[in-house]
């Protein structure tokens, strides 16, 4: 056996470094009080006797945050709904300054000199709230006379369309069948298994604030830590070693970072805050929460004609980061799914409530909309007595049609969505499913088979360009670039791209992001796109190094720069001597003034692309315990070039899991007033293992030339194709008894409620 | 609050630290023992990051005081390879890509020793019974069981 990842090493000897890892000489350590109210008046808070306790050195309420001119927190994008409204942004205050809007929203923080004794202090301060009624519902919401923000009276913050109304109301009115469907994606905890944590150190002599955090990307989070504390970028070194899972939650600044940088700054000696897990659960974004209300009109021929959609999306209180992305955007590039669909519309509206606020968490909005077009062609199938395959195919977008333009403006650029369903019907034996089925059916369980056909739109980044670049030292190759890692491999798989390219072993090509000295442009992770844009950034700058080396080559091989070739590795040349590696010429040059001759930069500019596929789950429910059993899953995906396969199917994997983690058992809840009732990992349920018996990954390319690489995004695929194919076999489990509808989560207590229901009644 | 000395063998050496009474063990590891190998995912037992071996036995390490463990002897992730030599655990794990933040890891290593101490030929039902105290939010689970599974062959050689 060999190690597989350059990562792993110190993963599996315990010598990784997390943020909490951290420690440095002198340092005091932060714990947060949080609003144990989901909506009240903040009247006054008396932090007296807690600056007077053991160990405690200062406690930061708004004042201090307003005293220094920081900013609230980033609060997303200005977009535009019906009648070219503008969105209502009411961002989250990073100290809450005179209410709170839901449990868990910070209040004060409190500094001492350990984190016992910071906490013990915490219960020393005095908060007077005055409680106001509590929205925790987006129905609440829209029927309350209470409102969170006055800039919403009516709780909506944005109420957005897309498509043209009136051809899908032309071609619903002249439909042969219709169908509709109501699908909820319930509000999930992202839960990253490393807890948030901050180290902030201030050095006073050269005013540079570092802060090593888990993110999806430095130069990011520095940018936005910058904008929110007023912090020009270059005092702020932005540092992460090894990222414990990130899944969308780790991409920008929240109010801790603020926090820490303020008391660094103001105290002279560097903090610490490490979260608690239980913390998370309210002081973390959420994700999904979403309602789709999705309708399908069919010709006589049972073509689509069109697809509506009419959603809602929960923001919870307030709007952060891609929270108003979710909805809107992201619903609807790919609302027409892997079909042609002659007439698109949506509308969504998105809505505040005493909630944790929503942002993006694996997938932000594309996992949801596959969900809920493929439970729509499915329901619709059942209903009108369709078969499901063949209603796809025939409405697939063919392969000869791309690129293809979506009826609301999406360009799909390549496909082959009908042969991916096929491979992955025969992968999974489809066909023989009915053995299957009559077999569970005569040791009293309910078999059901399911499939998803998801197109997604990766993401397209908010930089303008990924850069790459390389540092030849000690016969060694260092790689930069901006996105940064927690889990996906970079270090390996951009080592690969270099080490096909120049024929460098892996072992001599490291990986670092996000160094601020090598002023770097790109995107952080996210959207699935490291590969494809950092990595193609990677395969530009091979040419490069080749380019540069090229003329000393041919001077060590004593002939002209025209007479080299490299390939294999070698650099060759036209008199036949023994051909030379690149390490070799590297060795041979000097650096000069701590620059190598063959240091590159190269970048590439691409956005985003269609990552597609077909995924097949088969269930069984065992109907007297309600217990249900994910015995196999079969993933075909169009992910574009493959660059290494093993991490290609591991990103399958966990997106596939976490997709089964929603079907089956994760969920936040809140009780009428507004507490979560869902705060830990005893009642918000995990998938653990053994939650898929049988895994079968394959992949079928159709290489895009959107990028150079020619590869499609990977990481956010397999939540597309799990929420989907899994609920659809549910449902078709549920169908064989008499069930008409369910909503995830499918856990034994509701789905035994459901079966003993129709049991009842039949 | 009243401090205490603790005197334990970790990783094969005689340790001792001073801990306030309330300091749980994994904390005591991490922090006064300096081995942050041994990692800490949530505050209620649920997520085995912590899991570390005592007296031969898999114990998730915030389960327990540090005084509690007076006396015993512990090995942690950190010890686990022989010097140079990773143990089969170790390689299996990434051999089989049963990682991917690594952040569940030393657990997951931990409670898979201890997994195949008691089946050293496990099922599939074993492995996932032995692993049900530990979650991986990146992995899917799967190829962790393939490497508890590579681990098993290997070690039986």
């Amino acid at each position: 056996m060999e190690l597989m990842r350059h990562e792993d090493k110190r993963l599996i000897t315990g010598t990784g470094k997390f943020t909490a890892d951290w420690n440095r000489p002198d340092q005091l350590h932060a714990y947060v009080l949080r609003s144990d109210r989901a909506h009240a008046k903040l009247l006054a808070i008396d932090t007296t006797e807690a600056l007077t306790a053991n160990g405690v050195v200062s406690v930061l309420t708004a004042s201090d945050i307003t005293a220094a001119h920081f900013n609230t927190i980033p609060s997303g994008p200005d977009l535009k709904g019906v009648d070219d409204q503008a969105i209502i942004k009411s961002p989250l205050p990073i100290l809450a300054i005179d209410r709170v809007r839901f449990v868990g929203q910070p209040v004060a923080m409190v500094i001492a000199e350990s984190a016992n004794l910071a906490r013990d202090a915490a219960e020393l301060i005095e908060v007077d709230y005055e409680d106001l009624p509590a929205v925790t519902s987006v129905d609440d919401a829209l029927q309350s006379d209470t409102a969170l923000h006055a800039a919403a009276p009516d709780n909506v913050s944005l109420h957005f369309e897309s498509g043209d109304e009136k051809a899908v109301a032309d071609a619903f009115a002249s439909a042969a069948k219709t169908s509709q469907i109501t699908i909820h994606s319930q509000r999930l905890a992202g839960a990253p298994m490393e807890p948030r944590a901050l180290s902030a150190h201030y050095d006073a002599e050269r005013d540079i604030t570092t802060v090593c955090t888990p993110t999806q990307g430095m130069l990011g989070m520095r940018a936005s830590l910058s904008a929110v504390t007023g912090v020009p970028q270059e005092q702020l070194d932005i540092v992460a070693d090894d990222v414990g899972g990130s899944f969308g939650l780790r991409g920008g600044t929240l109010p801790e970072h603020a926090m820490l940088v303020l008391a660094t700054r103001k105290l002279g000696r560097p903090v610490k805050w490490v979260s608690q897990r239980s913390e998370l659960f309210i002081g973390e974004w959420h994700g999904r929460g979403l309602e789709l209300k999705g309708s399908i009109a069919l010709d006589a021929d049972d073509r689509i004609t069109a697809i509506r959609f009419e959603d809602t999306a929960d923001l919870g209180a307030y709007n952060c980061y891609f929270g108003g992305f979710i909805g809107t955007n992201n619903l609807s590039v790919t609302m027409g799914g892997v079909y042609q669909v002659p007439a698109l519309y949506m509308q969504s509206r998105l809505i505040y409530t005493n909630k944790v606020p929503v942002s993006a968490y694996r997938g932000a909005g594309r996992p949801d909309i596959a969900f809920a077009i493929e439970r729509l062609i499915d329901h619709t199938a059942a209903e009108h007595g369709l078969d499901p395959v063949e209603f796809r195919r025939k409405n697939f977008v063919p392969k000869d049609a791309f690129p293809y333009t979506t009826a609301n403006g999406s360009i799909y650029d390549c496909g082959d969505f009908e042969s991916v369903m096929n491979r992955a019907l025969k992968s999974a034996d489809y066909a023989g499913f009915a053995a299957r089925r009559k077999a569970s059916t005569a040791a009293g369980k309910i078999r059901g088979i399911g499939f998803g056909c998801y197109v997604e739109k990766s993401g397209a980044g908010g930089a303008p360009r990924d850069d790459a670049s390389c540092r030849f030292i000690d016969g060694r190759i260092h790689l930069f670039g901006v996105t940064g890692p927690s889990g996906q491999g970079h270090e390996s798989t951009f080592a690969r791209i270099i080490s096909d390219g120049l024929g460098i072993p892996t072992d001599l090509i490291s990986y670092r992001a996000g160094d601020s000295a090598q002023e770097l442009i790109g995107n952080g992770t996210g959207g699935s796109r490291s590969l494809y844009g950092a990595g193609s950034a990677f395969k530009n700058l091979v040419q490069v190094v080749i380019d540069k080396a090229t003329p000393h080559a041919a001077e060590l091989l004593n002939v002209e720069p025209a007479d080299v070739t490299f390939a294999d590795g070698q650099f060759i040349g036209r008199n036949g001597a023994q051909g030379i590696s690149l390490l070799h010429v590297a060795g041979k040059l000097k650096a000069v003034d701590g620059e190598h001759p063959l240091d590159s930069v190269a970048h590439t500019v691409t956005g985003a692309n269609y990552p597609n596929g077909c995924h097949v789950a088969e269930i069984e429910i065992d109907p007297d315990t309600g217990v249900t059993e994910l015995l196999a899953y079969t993933s075909v995906d169009d992910l574009g070039n493959v660059i290494h396969p093993e991490l290609v199917r591991g990103q399958v994997h966990g997106g596939v899991v976490q997709g089964a983690g929603q079907a089956f058992c994760e969920q936040i809840v809140y009780d009428d007033s507004g507490q979560l009732l869902s705060g830990s990992f005893m009642d918000y349920a995990m998938p653990r293992a053994g939650t898929v018996h049988k895994m079968h990954n394959e992949t079928y390319a159709v290489p895009t030339e959107l990028n150079e690489l020619g590869s499609k995004g990977v990481g956010e695929s397999g939540c597309s194709g799990s929420l989907p194919a899994i609920s659809n076999a549910m449902m078709d489990a549920l169908r064989s008894v008499g069930v008409g509808s369910m909503d995830m989560p499918y856990t034994p207590d509701r789905l035994w409620k459901v079966l003993q229901q129709v049991k009842k009644s039949a | 609050m009243a401090e205490v000395t603790v005197n334990l063998t970790v990783n094969g050496s005689a340790r001792s630290c001073v801990v306030e009474e309330r300091t749980l063990l994994a904390d005591a590891l991490r922090d006064e023992l300096e081995l942050p190998g041994t990692h800490i995912g949530c505050d209620t037992s649920q997520c085995g990051c912590c899991t570390i071996m005592l007296n031969g036995s898999s114990v998730k390490s915030c389960t327990m005081l540090a005084v509690q463990a007076e006396g015993a002897d512990i090995v942690t992730i950190e010890g686990l390879a022989n010097g140079d030599e990773l143990h089969p655990l170790q390689t299996a794990f990434s051999a089989c890509h049963g990682l991917q933040c690594g952040f569940c890891t030393p657990g997951m290593i931990m409670a898979s020793l201890e997994l195949l101490k008691q089946h050293p030929d496990p099922s599939d039902e074993q492995i996932r019974e032995g692993l049900s105290g530990n979650l991986c939010r990146c992995t899917g689970y799967t190829n962790i069981e393939a490497a508890v599974r590579a681990a098993a062959a290997a070690m039986g050689d």
